[in-house]
């Protein structure tokens, strides 16, 4: 996973950036910090196809292995057969530099803190560009991502989602017990496969809770 | 203890895989592997008998995972499976040769800082599985595929204050030689050997083949018998299939690459299988084991970073208390943040190793001396030196520490070195031993240089090496014992030479009494270096001495080509320069704009002709004022208001210094307890309230994250406070937000709780009972403000 740019203007629309002045320093504070987040940032991912063997009143997978409860999934993945499963982590070094800077230097906290969200969403999207152009078949498509906690798609799934990709010792990703990513930049998501190409806009049109959310784009 | 005597002379062949071979068997992707101990043992048995027929010499229980929260939903307890799982590795053996070994693997949720497990708990959970373990009769207990150290270290513990059994221990790298927390080979070798493990080595992750640098830098590090177990080869997906491509002849052919440099146990990992033991005993069966003979040296360290005491290291001296009145006021408010600050401080300037002393009568040492240590290595990566005279925060500091520590101190006194050595025995650290006695401090070289003896040898009855004690040949103050600061570098010299310790010494004592300090420390200082102290006792943030350590170290050929010493000193001219020009802002300005270096010299500078509180509602509070209001009409954003807010708090720095120094009254708009609530880890959404809130002048008691609504009580009780803020950023951990607010208003019927987080709003926050919603940090100034000026 090389290569990946951040987007400095998605680090400035999470740091609550609507079309304010910038301003030199910051401007110089947000470029630091994105370098510096190249060099702490070890992105690991890791992803695996299950077949949608049932759709009752969840997705089944594999017949009964991992159960993807709620109507929004169902919805989500309506023209699917079949499902990727994805958890991708930054590491636990960004934690950790994240966590010094809210003591030595609070505004590169969050300037690094936002750069790392940013980051974490564009491996995200290189994730599923390379499994469209390397793992799918001709006229197949991914769908947006749907991760736990979003909709009706219960966060509590968090758990065995990680247990089914066995990503804590593929990658080093846990979650609390109250079901907390961690490392904290992390993610994980369901991409279904289908024939058409339904877009892969952002995950905000995806999700029933951006009334609230502050941080949804404001193209939305 | 036959094991002990095999790891002595012989190689111990371990078993490959059970994953990989239970997935051949058809154990389908997340399903729990040890309810199959019970639900289906033939099939465990069976796999055991294979890998024995192959030739392994120790089986390894089906227990990866039995642990109580793994096993949480599985209807089997974990002393179920552990007895199954023995159980059943025994019926394979049967009246064979071969021995069980207990697994245990990490426990799948990180502990704190990464994570919200604490220390104890996570000893906890390990504990219950070991105590089974030997219940139902394992040979020995293997601890394997970890990746954080300080997990490690509670399993470990768990392992050798629970049984007597032999304990294997095995990370997990990364090809980058680190686990996915950080953690170095180095500084597991240095770690895993203080705590006394039997075997130590790696496993799992990486094939043969990439593992072969990393087994080399640990072969060349460890005297303790080395293990290794590679997966069979890197994990590639085939059609959804993970597949292991190193065939046995492959595996086999490096490991006895392994095996010819001192490996001396050695067996498999994911994707091997009873075909790669079978070549692996039959390679190993024509060899000869070699014994490591290798010495570690002088080190520390902490999981990321290994300090080896083979040049001069600095060790920072600012974190104690003593003459320090802003450093007493911030023990006794329990203000981590000043602490944190002086670590951050000394570790930028140049510190190696900091000293931690929190010994204040008021205060309660041991619970401070572990909170301190525990916020310390969650933000820094420097090994420490826990420095106290009480056993009992010594081992409670020890306990806690995550890699291996320096004790300040011991000295010459029989009933002193009885009690605090064991310690630094079972937990691997080093120890600086003070050369005094109950008769005081030897007037001679001779005289101390012969309690330093006594020192050495008491150690080593401990089975303490002596390049871990560290000798503090004791520096006496000019002013009173001017004939005396000699005999110390005769000492530290006769020292080094006849007993071939490290050496320790604070350096600045010398001077006490008289005028121009700096010049005498510095002196005193190379001449001590050049007597040969490794390790001097200073304050970082004093360059003259750094300049000096700086330049022996380039003329004793410590620093290698001068390149330290030229990258530091490179730009010399130019930063006189700078630092000599004068502040062109005006307080109010730099407020505004948020330069956070230029605020303290302007405050100083306002504070000579005015009062505290004049700058405060003169300067600082206006150009507050102007910053939010641009804020809250959307004219700057999130992280230039916080800059602001950062840059009054270098201000307040030097306001309180003033006050301090003049014992005039301090400023507190009101005092507010701010926490994150269980469960939850992020934290910056409540520091940048706690920053924004300071700036204006309130007292914040930061209770930090995943705070027990107990622990928010208790400080609110205590300290007499009407206001709380809670933050929570999950939906996950907003019932505990809301289960707090009512403990709170059950037990103390006149606290507000103000409420903010990502996923709440106004409504939200009515119904789980909060009094206030602040929707950002600059809302929660204002109701703070509002709240004080109406109660």
């Amino acid at each position: 996973m090389e290569n990946v740019e951040i987007d400095r203007k998605e680090v400035l629309r999470y740091l609550g950036h609507r079309n304010q002045a910038v301003g030199e320093r910051l401007e110089r504070l947000v470029c630091e910090c994105m370098e510096e987040l190249k060099g702490i940032a070890a992105p690991k991912y890791i992803c695996r196809t299950f077949g949608i063997t049932d759709r009752d009143r969840s997705v089944s997978l594999e017949n009964g292995l991992f159960e993807l409860p709620g109507q929004a999934i169902l919805k989500h993945l309506s023209a699917s057969g079949s499902c990727v499963l994805m958890a991708a982590t930054l590491g636990s070094e960004v934690d950790k530099k994240i966590r010094y800077y809210e003591k030595a230097d609070l505004t590169k906290a969050l300037v690094l803190d936002a750069c790392a969200t940013a980051l974490i969403e564009a491996v995200c999207d290189r994730i599923c560009e390379d499994i469209e152009k390397e793992d799918l078949a001709e006229g197949e498509h991914l769908t947006s991502r749907f991760s736990p906690g979003y909709g009706d798609l219960p966060i509590g799934i968090q758990k065995r989602f990680l247990e089914v990709l066995d990503a804590g010792r593929r990658i080093g990703l846990t979650a609390s017990s109250t079901n907390i990513l961690l490392p904290r930049k992390s993610v994980t998501a369901v991409m279904g496969i289908a024939a058409e190409n339904c877009g892969r806009k952002s995950g905000c049109a995806a999700c029933g809770k951006t009334r609230e959310c502050a941080y949804k784009k404001m193209e939305d | 203890m036959e094991l002990r005597e095999r790891l002595k002379n012989g190689f111990i062949i371990f078993d490959g895989a059970m994953g990989t071979m239970l997935q051949d068997t058809g154990l389908k992707a997340g399903e729990l592997p040890e309810v199959l101990n019970i639900r289906n043992r033939d099939v465990i048995i069976d796999i055991h008998k294979k890998y024995l027929d192959a030739g392994a010499t120790v089986v390894t229980t089906n227990t990866f995972g039995a642990n109580e929260l793994k096993l949480k939903n599985s209807g089997v307890t974990v002393e179920e499976a552990v007895d199954a799982a023995v159980a059943n590795a025994r019926e394979a053996i049967g009246a064979g040769d071969g021995h069980v070994a207990l697994d245990i693997g990490p426990i799948g949720e990180l502990l704190k800082p990464m994570g919200t497990l604490s220390f104890e708990n996570a000893y906890d959970i390990f504990r219950r599985q070991v105590v089974q373990g030997v219940k139902s009769g394992a040979d020995l207990i293997l601890i394997e595929t970890m990746t954080d150290l300080y997990e490690s270290k509670a399993a470990i513990l768990a392992a050798k204050e629970n049984s007597d059994l032999p304990v294997f221990f095995t990370m997990s790298f990364e090809e980058s030689g680190r686990t996915f927390t950080g953690c170095s080979a180095e500084a597991m070798v240095i770690t895993a050997r203080g705590l006394g493990v039997d075997a130590l080595g790696v496993n799992c992750s990486l094939g043969p083949i990439e593992m072969k640098p990393l087994i080399d830098r640990i072969l060349e590090l460890s005297d303790v018998p080395v293990m290794v177990q590679p997966n069979a080869g890197i994990p590639v997906v085939v059609n959804g299939k993970t597949e292991y491509r190193v065939t046995p002849e492959e595996f086999a052919e490096c490991m006895r690459g392994f095996a010819e440099k001192g490996a001396r146990v050695l067996g498999g990992c994911c994707g091997t299988t009873d075909r790669h033991i079978r070549l692996l005993a039959e390679t190993l069966g024509t060899m000869e084991a070699r014994t490591l003979e290798k010495k570690m040296g002088s080190s520390v360290c902490t999981p990321t970073k290994v300090v080896k005491i083979d040049e001069v290291r600095i060790i920072g001296e600012r974190i104690n208390p003593t003459g320090k009145k802003l450093f007493k006021e911030a023990l006794k408010k329990g203000d981590l943040d000043y602490i944190m600050r002086e670590a951050i401080a000394q570790v930028e300037a140049g510190a190696d190793i900091l000293d931690v002393n929190v010994g204040l009568p008021e205060i309660d040492e041991e619970e401070m001396m572990v909170k301190v240590i525990e916020e310390l290595q969650s933000i820094i990566d420097v090994p420490l030196q826990i420095d106290s005279n009480n056993p009992g925060v010594i081992e409670k500091a020890l306990r806690i520490y995550n890699g291996k520590a320096i004790v300040n101190s011991v000295n010459g006194e029989d009933e002193i070195l009885d009690r605090v050595l064991p310690l630094i025995k079972k937990y691997g650290a080093a120890v600086v031993g003070l050369t005094l006695d109950s008769k005081g401090i030897p007037a001679t070289a001779e005289g101390r240089c012969e309690i330093a003896g006594k020192i050495v040898k008491k150690a080593e009855s401990y089975g303490i090496d002596r390049s871990d004690v560290y000798i503090d040949c004791l520096t006496l103050t000019a002013a009173a014992q001017q004939k005396e600061v000699r005999e110390t570098l005769k000492a530290l010299e006769m020292v080094k030479e006849k007993l071939g310790v490290k050496t320790v010494l604070g350096v600045s004592n010398v001077s006490f009494g008289l005028p121009n300090r700096g010049l005498l420390n510095r002196t005193f200082l190379t001449a001590a270096l050049t007597a040969g102290l490794d390790l001097p006792i200073i304050n970082p943030l004093d360059k003259g001495m750094l300049d000096v350590i700086n330049a022996f170290k380039v003329l004793w050929f410590q620093d290698e080509n001068c390149e330290k010493y030229v990258e530091i000193y490179k730009n010399t001219e130019g930063e006189a320069l700078k630092k000599s020009g004068p502040g062109v802002h005006g307080l109010a300005e730099i407020i505004e704009k948020g330069l956070k270096e230029e605020a303290l010299g302007a405050t100083v500078k306002l504070l000579e002709n005015s009062e505290p509180l004049e700058v405060i509602n003169g300067y600082i509070i206006p150009a507050l004022d102007l910053v939010g209001d641009k804020y809250e009409k959307g004219d700057i954003f999130l992280p230039q208001l916080i800059q602001s807010a950062e840059t009054v708090r270098n201000a307040f720095t030097a306001i309180k210094e003033k006050i301090a120094a003049t014992s005039s009254e301090e400023v507190n708009k009101g005092r507010i307890v701010l926490a994150t609530v269980k469960g939850d880890v992020h934290d910056i959404g409540k520091n940048i309230v706690k920053v924004l809130l300071e700036s204006y002048g309130f007292e914040v008691i930061d209770l930090g994250k995943d705070v027990p609504k107990e622990a928010i009580l208790g400080a609110v009780l205590e300290k007499d406070v009407r206001l709380v803020g809670l933050s929570a950023l999950m939906t996950t951990t907003v019932c505990n937000m809301e289960e707090t607010i009512a403990h709170l208003k059950e037990h103390c019927p006149g606290c507000r709780v103000m409420v903010g987080g990502a996923v709440l709003n106004e409504s939200y926050a009515e119904s789980i009972g909060a009094d206030f919603y602040g929707r950002d940090a600059k809302e929660s100034v204002n109701i703070a403000n509002e709240f004080f000026e109406l109660n």
